[in-house]
């Protein structure tokens, strides 16, 4: 039992360009810090002792872009919670992730905290792996030896575990542009500003009949998770309160959340539940 | 114009509010840095620490253990003698660091001192500490079978053991239509006062200055003399703006103690100011069960209550925590005239934190216990709330009345203040609206409590008042206040006794070389019991002045009298002189000086009043407190806006002890020890808060007639909370808090 | 730039419209540069989690939580504190705090100033419901929060 405030001694970095970190990162031990707001609580407990900490703050400028491609928008991941929840593109061309970024920790956080920080970290209760999941985003990943491009659903591997390589960047993450699709984040937390007991992020386009469906959770499980099977058996076809239920229940028995201060296990699972018909409910648009 | 009754502004804000305020971590003295290496386990035997490592580490200056510091010490810190009893107690006084064992995760075992704070951090990390880990026994279940021994000279881990009883508990129980078992539980909190406790103590040619976060100066001083063997005329205690204490900070750690030994040590000042999560670690609080059985009459008359509480004291007995397993049972039969009860009351060593007292310190406890009794009892036998307390309180002509175990309650017209506080408060109006709700589908749910408190405590207070030469006055207190505003109160009535504008009144507290006795602030005590004695050393002092006016006037002293800033002749009221000018002469002549000194004893006192919530659960059986009201007699109020104040805050402690905060303790016996895992509410999860005084206060025996509202609305809230979400859901809730899970 | 472990950063910052250069350890929080190394103790500790906002000021703009932000980050940064918003007079703010008794012990205070002097600089109007959101990452244990929330209110209502 030790006291949380003072992180052990590091050394710094501060690259002028992407290729100086990417090259400093090949070095070893160095962690990177952008907004600090996942980082830094971790460096105080001690969790994690690096080296070196590279700051990419004087890259803000390249690397915080909101760029619409018509198709879809590519965000650098320097973008602060607080840019994503007020940039208009956002808004109006992936607005399941805008409504997501406004309910990141706090209104404090949100200014500093970055997309690429928060969805690096892969903290298993955090808000943005499920849209990323939801949206079946593209992750860009530089390294001096290059970049490649990963799946949301491959990128997340378990708690604070992601396909990133110590010596890679997440440099963009890019989102397509889902015409005419309802959406929601349901996030449950006992109190506000804390990280999600369930979140769950929904994207549906919905006619006479569910076209498409996509639901994915976060803070239920090692990882954030999309239950890519079980959401087929609700498209294309006009779906009831008991479709919902059963596909709740479903969804539910496949979960295995943490037990902790916020919630036990069993608990999150009938939490999960009921937000499933809830949030179903609301986007598709099923009466009760 | 009168100040009393009146919500006058507050008078020291501005520095507060532009960032000049100096809590002890402000204050600008050239200090070494402290950090303790603490137990990783909850119970071990210490076999050998190693500290040459840490000492070779860069900025550090020493590093001590128990054995550096034994040679120093008279004793261990003991009990608030004032109020406990040591006869009572089992207990072994508990040591500036562990010494051959340590009993709890987090126990400090080594101090380290050094140049900067980071740099002892990492020293801290370099003590390596050789345990040998011993069984724990972390619950109250485990402790009681007594298998393993926390204190090995106790041969027990049942440090108070004793039974409460009056009348004829046996015969009640003949009587009875119905005998109701009940078991409640109030949770482990953790107090939480924003500004985490901490000290600076500078120890130069045999005199020892301690700057202290707490609520008492004076019981510090005094108890560093007894352990130190210094005497009290060579240590002085200053408490510089405390930021909230809630109790908390009357206890004194051996944290503190180990950074006085440290500045003794090496003659030069130390200092200490905990992380949150040592604070968090530091004062713990609540944690009790009572297991019972009710004997009724079907109309709902309580005739006679018998059972067993256990309360847990964490692995030491702290300064405070011998209040509560004392306290709680005397305070159970509240209002109520309930006439035989028999309690058995223990209090429990356990692997775990060490308790101490926080807000409400026994009567939150008592209050939920025999709250419960109350509705359980309404729904058992299917009456109404209010109806089956109005059918057991305490009659107004039976007041001055005598409880079961022989506390005497002062005044009070509690049936009158239940009838007009539901009207006033709509409770009736509140349940049928919930009920409409709930027919719509919703979990919304309204419940009611009522409360009795004991406070005021004695046994006396200290009160200062000087007029200096040009007529302003210093008013020198034994109160300690640290938020509530009660100096501004203090100045109100000080004001009003002397007839002088409040611009001219500063008041003092907190230095135990400036204030010649004191108590301090604490079980909403301050203007009762300090307000009271400023005020009589305020009309004191206005009789010097009357007589330095009749010397000027060359007049009887009886015929001078003084209004509104004159001394009037009253034979001839043309001849008169003012109050500068008698300021003025009072330093000249033959028996300069105009200060008068009181140290006025008084007693306890007992405020009550009825408080109502209003709850909706969604579907995640998350509880939202919207609506909180509250109608309280505390007797006379000074400053309505200060008292307010007290009922807004007590209410979300309330809210937050009813479903939010619990120091959740694993097997092993750690703390989830950060505000991470603690929670503590934010603006979104308070309720609109109104509360009402009683237009027609029962008054205190205390000269200002106030009874204290420190405490009340987290005396009672959480039991009106709690009814209200089991109004709201339908279902038998015994325990605080209310977690989500407990509903869906 | 490259700092080894153990060496110090030269930090240049610019607090209440002066600025200060020190040299620093990369690991120093920002919350103990401002406190220790420029002497500015209005701004204070409460948590070691980012949670309680007691150490919330303005940097280039925003409102941020200095306990979480290490002093490096914050080179060429302007910054405000509690102490820097007022001038020979009291700020609109920290009058209404006053005057709805918004404060009772006063530690938390600072950083509750710091906060509705970001939310009503981007919202002038806010609603309760705003005015929640806002705060919520700001703990206070004493008054309860409503006078807090009156006093926003009041402070949007004078600064307008």
């Amino acid at each position: 039992m030790r006291c949380n405030m003072y992180p052990t001694i590091f050394g710094l970095y501060e690259p002028s360009s992407i290729y100086d970190t990417l090259d400093f990162l090949d070095n070893g031990n160095a962690k990177i810090i952008a907004g600090g707001q996942s980082l830094i609580p971790m460096l105080k407990l001690r969790v994690i002792q690096p080296k070196f900490l590279v700051d990419l703050n004087k890259l803000r400028g390249d690397l915080d872009y909101i760029e619409d491609r018509g198709k879809s928008i590519g965000l650098g991941s320097l973008a602060t919670h607080a840019k994503i929840s007020t940039d208009q593109i956002v808004k109006s061309k992936i607005p399941l992730l805008s409504v997501t970024a406004s309910k990141v920790g706090d209104m404090q956080v949100r200014n500093l905290g970055t997309l690429g920080g928060s969805v690096s970290n892969a903290d298993p209760s955090a808000d943005y792996p499920a849209v990323l999941l939801a949206y079946d985003a593209t992750l860009t990943l530089i390294s001096s030896g290059g970049e490649r491009k990963v799946k949301a659903s491959e990128f997340f591997k378990g708690p604070f575990s992601t396909e990133l390589k110590d010596n890679e960047i997440l440099r963009e993450v890019e989102f397509p542009v889902l015409e005419g699709y309802a959406y929601k984040y349901e996030k449950i937390v006992r109190r506000a500003g804390d990280f999600a007991m369930v979140g769950i992020a929904v994207l549906a386009k919905v006619s006479d009949k569910v076209e498409d469906l996509r639901i994915a959770y976060t803070g239920v499980g090692e990882k954030a998770y999309r239950p890519y099977e079980l959401e087929k058996e609700l498209v294309g076809k006009k779906v009831t309160r008991d479709d919902l239920e059963k596909f709740a229940e479903k969804v539910s028995a496949t979960l295995t959340p943490p037990s902790d201060s916020r919630g036990s296990s069993s608990y999150r699972k009938k939490v999960a539940k009921i937000a499933t018909i809830k949030t179903l409910s609301e986007v598709l648009g099923v009466v009760s | 114009m009168k100040y009393s009754g009146r919500s006058i502004k507050r008078l020291y804000d501005d520095k507060f509010v532009t960032g000049r305020s100096s809590y002890v971590d402000d204050l600008q003295v050239s200090a070494m840095h402290a950090g303790f290496v603490r137990s990783p386990y909850a119970h071990a035997k210490i076999k050998s620490i190693d500290t040459s490592e840490a000492l070779k580490s860069p900025g550090i200056v020493a590093v001590f253990t128990y054995k550096d510091f034994s040679p120093l010490l008279k004793r261990g810190i003991g009990i608030w003698e004032t109020y406990e009893d040591p006869k009572q107690w089992k207990f072994v006084a508990r040591k500036a660091l562990a010494d051959n064992k340590v009993r709890f995760v987090g126990e400090p075992v080594a101090i380290v001192i050094g140049s900067d704070k980071y740099s002892v951090r990492d020293a801290v990390d370099k003590v390596n500490v050789d345990y040998e880990r011993l069984p724990s026994a972390v619950s109250m279940e485990d402790a009681l079978k007594d298998k393993v021994i926390i204190h090995e000279e106790l041969g027990t881990n049942v440090g108070f053991d004793s039974t409460f009883s009056g009348g004829d508990v046996e015969g009640s129980f003949k009587q009875a239509d119905k005998i109701i078992s009940v078991e409640i539980t109030n949770n482990r909190l953790i107090p939480s006062p924003m500004e985490p406790r901490g000290i600076i103590a500078s120890y130069e040619s045999g005199t020892l200055n301690v700057w202290y976060s707490t609520q008492v100066p004076h019981a510090a001083r005094s108890e560093f003399s007894k352990v130190l063997g210094i005497p009290s005329s060579k240590i002085r205690v200053i408490m510089p703006d405390v930021g909230g204490a809630f109790g908390s900070k009357v206890n004194i750690m051996p944290e503190d103690l180990s950074v006085v030994l440290s500045s003794i040590k090496l003659g030069r000042p130390v200092k200490w100011v905990a992380t949150r999560s040592e604070e968090m670690l530091a004062s713990e609080a609540r944690h009790n069960t009572f297991k019972g059985e009710v004997a009724v009459k079907s109309d709902g008359t309580v005739l006679g209550i018998k059972g067993d509480l256990l309360v847990d004291l964490g692995s030491y007995l702290t300064y405070t925590a011998p209040l509560q397993p004392a306290i709680i049972p005397l305070m159970i039969p509240s209002a109520y005239r309930i006439r035989s009860a028999s309690i058995r009351s223990r209090a429990i060593y356990t692997n775990t934190p060490p308790i101490t007292m926080y807000r409400g310190a026994s009567r939150p406890e008592a209050t939920f216990i025999i709250e419960r009794i109350m509705s359980t009892v309404a729904d058992e036998l299917k009456l109404d709330d209010v109806e089956v307390r109005e059918k057991n309180l305490v009659k107004p002509d039976e007041v001055p009345y005598t409880n079961v175990f022989g506390l005497k309650y002062d005044s009070g017209d509690y049936i009158s203040l239940l009838r007009s506080g539901v009207n006033k408060l709509g409770y009736y109006d509140m349940r049928k609206y919930a009920e409409e709700e709930r027919k719509k589908g919703r979990k919304v749910g309204v419940g009611m409590a009522f409360y009795l408190e004991i406070s005021g405590f004695g046994p006396w207070e200290y009160g200062e008042v000087r007029v200096d030469e040009n007529g302003d006055v210093i008013v020198i207190t034994g109160g300690t206040p640290h938020g509530q505003g009660t100096e501004t109160a203090i100045a109100q009535l000080v004001s009003d006794a002397l007839q002088v504008d409040i611009s001219r009144i500063r008041i003092v507290w907190g230095d135990t070389e400036i204030v010649a006795s004191s108590m301090g602030t604490y079980g909403s005590r301050t203007i009762s019991a300090a307000g009271s004695a400023a005020q009589v050393a305020a009309s004191q002092v206005l009789e010097k002045m009357k007589k330095v006016a009749a010397r000027i006037m060359k007049v009887d002293v009886e015929e001078v009298e003084y209004r509104e800033g004159e001394f009037i002749n009253k034979k001839d009221e043309r001849v008169k002189v003012s109050w500068d000018d008698v300021a003025k002469a009072g330093y000249t002549g033959t028996d300069p000086g105009i200060y008068a000194q009181v140290t006025l004893q008084g007693d306890v006192t007992f405020p009550y009043g009825v408080h109502v919530a209003l709850v909706e659960v969604d579907d995640y059986g998350i509880v939202r407190v919207k609506e909180y009201k509250a109608y309280d007699d505390i007797g006379n109020v000074i400053n309505p806006a200060l008292a307010e104040g007290q009922i807004m805050g007590g209410t979300v402690q309330a809210v937050g002890q009813a479903i939010y905060e619990e120091a959740i303790i694993n097997d092993d016996g750690g703390l989830a020890v950060t505000y991470a895992d603690y929670f503590i509410p934010t603006p979104v999860e308070v309720p609109q808060i109104t509360s009402f005084f009683a237009e027609k206060p029962h008054v205190s025996a205390y000269p200002v007639g106030s009874k204290g509202v420190g405490e009340a609305a987290l005396i009672v809230g959480p039991a009106a909370i709690v009814r209200a979400i089991e109004n709201a859901v339908n279902k038998p809730i015994n325990k605080t808090p209310v977690r989500p899970e407990d509903l869906i | 730039m490259l700092v080894r472990p153990g060496e110090k950063v030269k930090v240049k910052v610019k607090v209440n419209g002066i600025w200060y250069e020190k040299e620093v350890e990369p690991r120093k929080l920002l919350v103990h540069f401002i406190r220790e190394d420029i002497g500015l103790t209005g701004t204070k500790i409460g948590c070691d989690t980012s949670t309680c906002g007691a150490c919330t000021i303005i940097m280039n703009g925003k409102s941020v939580k200095s306990c979480t932000l290490f002093a490096f980050q914050a080179n060429g940064a302007e910054i405000t504190t509690i102490e820097g918003i007022g001038d020979s007079k009291l700020h609109p703010i920290q009058e209404a705090f006053k005057d709805n008794f918004a404060l009772q012990c006063g530690y938390c205070t600072p950083g509750m100033i710091m906060q509705t002097y970001f939310l009503l600089k981007t919202n002038p109007n806010p609603t309760e419901e705003e005015i929640k959101d806002g705060l919520h990452g700001n703990i206070c244990r004493c008054t309860g929060y409503q006078n807090i929330i009156k006093a926003v209110k009041d402070a949007a209502g004078r600064m307008r």
